[in-house]
C-alpha cells in the first residue's frame, strides 16, 4: 500500500506548496461568529463597517487563520504530523466578504529534537487575495515523526 | 437613544487579569470547526489545535465590560503545549502587558493563557492589537 503520510525525511528544505483558492462568503463569517462566539462588530455589523476605514465587515483573522489551515491541507500530501506547537502571525489586511484566498507555504527550516523518532519542521504560509495582496503571513512550527 | 459604550486605548488597564467562564469542547464544534475549514483530524476524538485559540475571543466576550475599541488585530504568537481532546472543559486567563501610543490609536500587547479543566495551561502566547483613541467629540 503507498505511504499516505510524509515523514520528517521526506520532507525536503526549501519544499514550496501552492493551494487552490477559496471564496470567503458572508455564511462562513456568520458560521464562525457562531462557533467562536466573537461578535465583535467588526464582523457582525455591515452599517457599522460602512463607516469604518474597511467600509464594510471584514472575516475574524482566526478564520483566516483556521481556513489557511485547511488550505495547507490540500496544498500537499498529509505530514505524519506529532504536534503543533508553535505559530508566529500577522494580519497585514482585511480578507473581506467574497475574497478569493489562497496558501503559498515554504519549508524553511528542519531541526532536531531531543528525540530520535521525531524532527521540528517549520513552515514559512503566506495567504494572498484575488489581487496577490498579502492578507496573514507567518510561519508554524511541526513536530513531524521520522521513519523507523 | 442609548449608545453602546466602549472603551478605549485610554481605558485600558495594564496588569489587569481577567479570567474568562469555561467551557465544554464537544465532538460538535469539532464538526462545524472541520466542515468550516476542511482540516482534517488525526483522530475524531482530538480537538484541532486552533479551534480553542479561536474560542478565546469569544470567551472574552463572556466578560461583562465595555467592548474594547479594536481598529485592527496585528499578530499573535502562540504555543501549543499539550493537545486537547473532546470532552476537555477550557477557560481563558490574560493580561495587557504592554500599552504604547501612536499617532493615530495605540498598540495594546495581551498574554493569554488556556487552563484545562485541570488547571493546567495547554495553550498560551500573545495578541497584538491597534485600539482607537477616544475621539474628543466623543468623551464618553
Amino acid at each position: 500500500m503507498a505511504e499516505l503520510r510524509r515523514y520528517f525525511d521526506d520532507i525536503q528544505l526549501g519544499e514550496e506548496y501552492d493551494s487552490p483558492g477559496r471564496t470567503v462568503t458572508e455564511t462562513d463569517i456568520v458560521i464562525f461568529a457562531g462557533l467562536s462566539g466573537d461578535y465583535n462588530v467588526l464582523h457582525t455589523d455591515a452599517e457599522f463597517m460602512k463607516q469604518s476605514i474597511f467600509g464594510e465587515r471584514i472575516a475574524h483573522g482566526l478564520l483566516g487563520l483556521a481556513i489557511q489551515a485547511g488550505l495547507f491541507a490540500r496544498a500537499t500530501q498529509a505530514y505524519a504530523t506529532l504536534a503543533f506547537v508553535g505559530l508566529r502571525w500577522k494580519f497585514k489586511g482585511p480578507i473581506k466578504i467574497g475574497d478569493t484566498i489562497r496558501l503559498r507555504a515554504k519549508v524553511v527550516a528542519k531541526k532536531e529534537t531531543g528525540k530520535p523518532d521525531r524532527g521540528l519542521v517549520t513552515v514559512q504560509r503566506t495567504v494572498l487575495n484575488q489581487r496577490d495582496e498579502v492578507v496573514q503571513e507567518g510561519e508554524t512550527d511541526l513536530i513531524v515523526e521520522r521513519r523507523a | 437613544v442609548t449608545t453602546v459604550t466602549r472603551s478605549y486605548f485610554e481605558d485600558v488597564v495594564v496588569e489587569n487579569v481577567e479570567e474568562t467562564p469555561a467551557m465544554t469542547l464537544t465532538e460538535g464544534h469539532v464538526s462545524i470547526y472541520h466542515g468550516l475549514t476542511r482540516e482534517l483530524p488525526p483522530d475524531a476524538a482530538l480537538v484541532p489545535d486552533l479551534l480553542p485559540l479561536c474560542f478565546t475571543t469569544g470567551l472574552g466576550w463572556r466578560v461583562p465590560k465595555p467592548p474594547l475599541a479594536v481598529l485592527a488585530f496585528m499578530g499573535i504568537d502562540w504555543q501549543v503545549l499539550r493537545q486537547l481532546r473532546v470532552g476537555d472543559t477550557i477557560h481563558s486567563r490574560s493580561r495587557i502587558t504592554t500599552k504604547r501610543p501612536m499617532r493615530d490609536g495605540g498598540v495594546v500587547v495581551e498574554e493569554r493563557e488556556i487552563i484545562d479543566q485541570r488547571g493546567e495551561v495547554v495553550q498560551r502566547g500573545r495578541f497584538t492589537y491597534l485600539v482607537a483613541k477616544r475621539a474628543k467629540e466623543n468623551p464618553v
